[in-house]
């Protein structure tokens, strides 16, 4: 029997196969499409303290193997969470994580102080690709200064697992990730978009409103890759690979590059059941390369 | 008529039973797909991932032009613009198409319509062979109003007709039916109805077509439904990527609804469309 389990301080997910903030909505959205139950885990879409209407249009554009979003962080805002979306997630048998969106350190601590009033969530993870509007609109995780001392101030707060999302457009995310460890984080997870951008040339206009936007999909996993490989070089706890997952290939890659677990994003838009597909595949390799444990697997890219 | 999803929806695996260029870039296709035959409804549409590649990535959204229960198949109508209608415009009978549907929320049958008037901008026609069939199947007269920029582009004009419909024509050119713009048709023809009958317009087409459908719709005061086409992600509900503007938000309404969800139909006074 293939232990697929995976360990995230207090936390213990039932495989390493999550969906990302902002692919699955809160969950309900693509019940009729997937055994919500099967995922080690749901992240939510990012809670602000307020509701958030979003970006206007466009806010997405397709590219190859790839596509731009701008959602704007559209969201219910924590009241209407707590009370619309959280009763469903609640009742599933799988671990739910909020991510917790903010424009300056309190609105994170206001989002958590009022979610730790509620139980059925298992973990925060922290979305530090917000611009601080406190420093000029730099990314909260384009610091490590800012990241380190913002995790520690939520990590006061509360004794739940906390996972720092980081930012990949950064110079050194290594140093990045440490600020996070430092500040109390008990995994990061990476990588969050890159900044793209596509232009139309017959308008000579970007074609999404924002001008730049988040470039996700297959076409950025060998960047994340590069990610996940330098952090993992750089701190002890565990990393959650994001970027282009599509197939158990893909998450293999990352699981050997150096992450514990991983997080489906933009595939879910095309078959949310990705995820689902994929556990019973990373089973069959462990099982093919006499692995007892996926755990067994974190990191084990071969030197020459 | 009912409108919106009590039905779940699905990833089918659909073979091709049929697929014809009808005229120019034009193309019908048939699949065997009896689940979402079964359960969907008119104005409902249905995404379709065109390969099993990464190019294009996401599915495509296509409104379900007619289906079949008995039968157990849906059709799609598709104008070639890029891509994924260039792909699928190569698919063979036998070939596995992978389609997520039914989604959105389709057209609503007002109470005690008399006459449906039925307007389509260019291939904008592709839900209303399905419409008709309903409305006609309930009593209602329905009327047909088809605006293309050539005869290169008009299809269904004998089915239309064939299932009792009538049916009126405006090409750019000329080249078949009046030449000028389809609106300018269906003002003439409901001036000449007058207000004796209780009407309602359904419009699909471009997004400049349909501002011009809201025009009328404030101008004459008919009550009409748009089926709205935007730059979709998943089109069920979970990227928000596809949002359009709400026109006069109450204090409880947000500023935008998602048209795969809320639509793609839409009450023609509800929505802001930008070009």
């Amino acid at each position: 029997m293939i232990d697929l389990s995976v360990e995230i301080g207090s936390l213990r997910l039932k495989n390493p196969v999550l969906v990302a903030s902002g692919t699955f909505g809160y969950g309900q959205e693509a019940r009729d499409l997937v055994n919500l139950n099967a995922l080690g885990g749901i992240i939510t879409k990012s809670i602000s303290p307020k509701p958030r209407d979003g970006n206007p249009p466009p806010r997405i554009v397709e590219l190859p193997a790839g596509m731009l979003n701008s959602i704007g962080l559209a969201n219910v805002g924590v009241e209407a969470f707590i009370t619309d979306k959280l009763p469903f997630l609640k009742e599933l048998d799988t671990a739910v994580i909020v991510n917790v969106a903010g424009s300056t350190p309190e609105e994170f601590l206001s989002v958590i102080r009022r979610l730790e009033e509620q139980d059925g969530i298992q973990a925060y993870e922290l979305n530090f690709s917000c611009p601080n509007v406190k420093e000029g609109g730099l990314e909260f995780s384009q610091d490590a200064k800012v990241t380190e001392r913002v995790t520690s101030q939520i990590r006061r707060v509360t004794n739940r697992p906390l996972i720092t999302k980081l930012t990949p457009n950064v110079t050194r995310i290594g140093e990045i990730a440490q600020a996070a460890e430092s500040g109390g984080a008990d995994a990061v997870s990476l990588i969050n978009t890159l900044v793209g951008m596509a232009v139309d040339v017959n308008s000579r206009k970007a074609k999404i409103h924002t001008v730049t936007g988040g470039y996700s999909g297959p076409a950025i996993k060998p960047v994340a890759l590069a990610k996940v490989l330098e952090v993992a070089r750089k701190v002890e706890v565990p990393i959650f690979g994001i970027g282009g997952i599509v197939t158990a290939e893909d998450a293999l890659e990352f699981i050997i590059t150096g992450a514990s677990a991983i997080e489906i994003g933009t595939a879910n838009y095309i078959d949310p059941a990705t995820g689902e597909k994929m556990v019973p595949e990373l089973i069959s390799y462990c099982e093919r390369n006499g692995f007892e444990s996926i755990g067994a697997l974190v990191g084990s890219l071969k030197a020459e | 008529m009912p409108d919106s999803q009590e039905f779940r929806k699905g990833i089918y695996d659909c073979p091709v039973q049929n697929i014809r260029n009808l005229v120019g870039d034009i193309y019908l296709m048939r699949m065997s797909c009896p689940a979402i035959a079964r359960s969907v409804l008119p104005g409902q549409f249905v995404n379709i991932k065109v390969n099993n590649e990464y190019v294009p990535l996401l599915r495509k959204p296509f409104s379900v032009c007619r289906r079949s229960i008995e039968e157990g198949w849906i059709e799609v109508l598709w104008k070639v613009v890029g891509k994924g209608t260039q792909t699928m415009s190569h698919f063979r009978v036998g070939d596995s198409v992978s389609v997520l549907g039914p989604l959105g929320r389709g057209f609503r049958g007002p109470a005690s319509l008399e006459l449906a008037l039925l307007v389509a901008g260019g291939i904008g026609v592709a839900p209303f062979p399905f419409l008709c069939e309903v409305l006609l199947e309930q009593g209602i007269s329905v009327e047909v109003f088809l605006g293309a920029r050539s005869e290169r582009e008009l299809s269904f004009v004998e089915e239309f007709e064939d299932m009792g419909a009538k049916v009126f024509i405006a090409t750019d050119d000329g080249s078949r039916g009046r030449k000028g713009l389809v609106t300018e048709l269906l003002v003439e023809r409901i001036n000449q109805v007058g207000w004796s009958r209780n009407l309602h317009h359904f419009s699909c087409g471009p997004t400049g077509f349909l501002s011009a459908m809201i025009d009328l719709t404030e101008s004459l005061g008919v009550e009409g439904q748009l089926s709205l086409e935007t730059m979709m992600g998943c089109g069920f509900g979970i990227c928000v990527g596809c949002p359009v503007e709400t026109r006069e938000p109450g204090p409880e309404d947000q500023l935008y609804r998602l048209t795969c969800i809320d639509g793609p139909v839409f009450d023609a006074r509800s929505v802001i469309l930008h070009d």
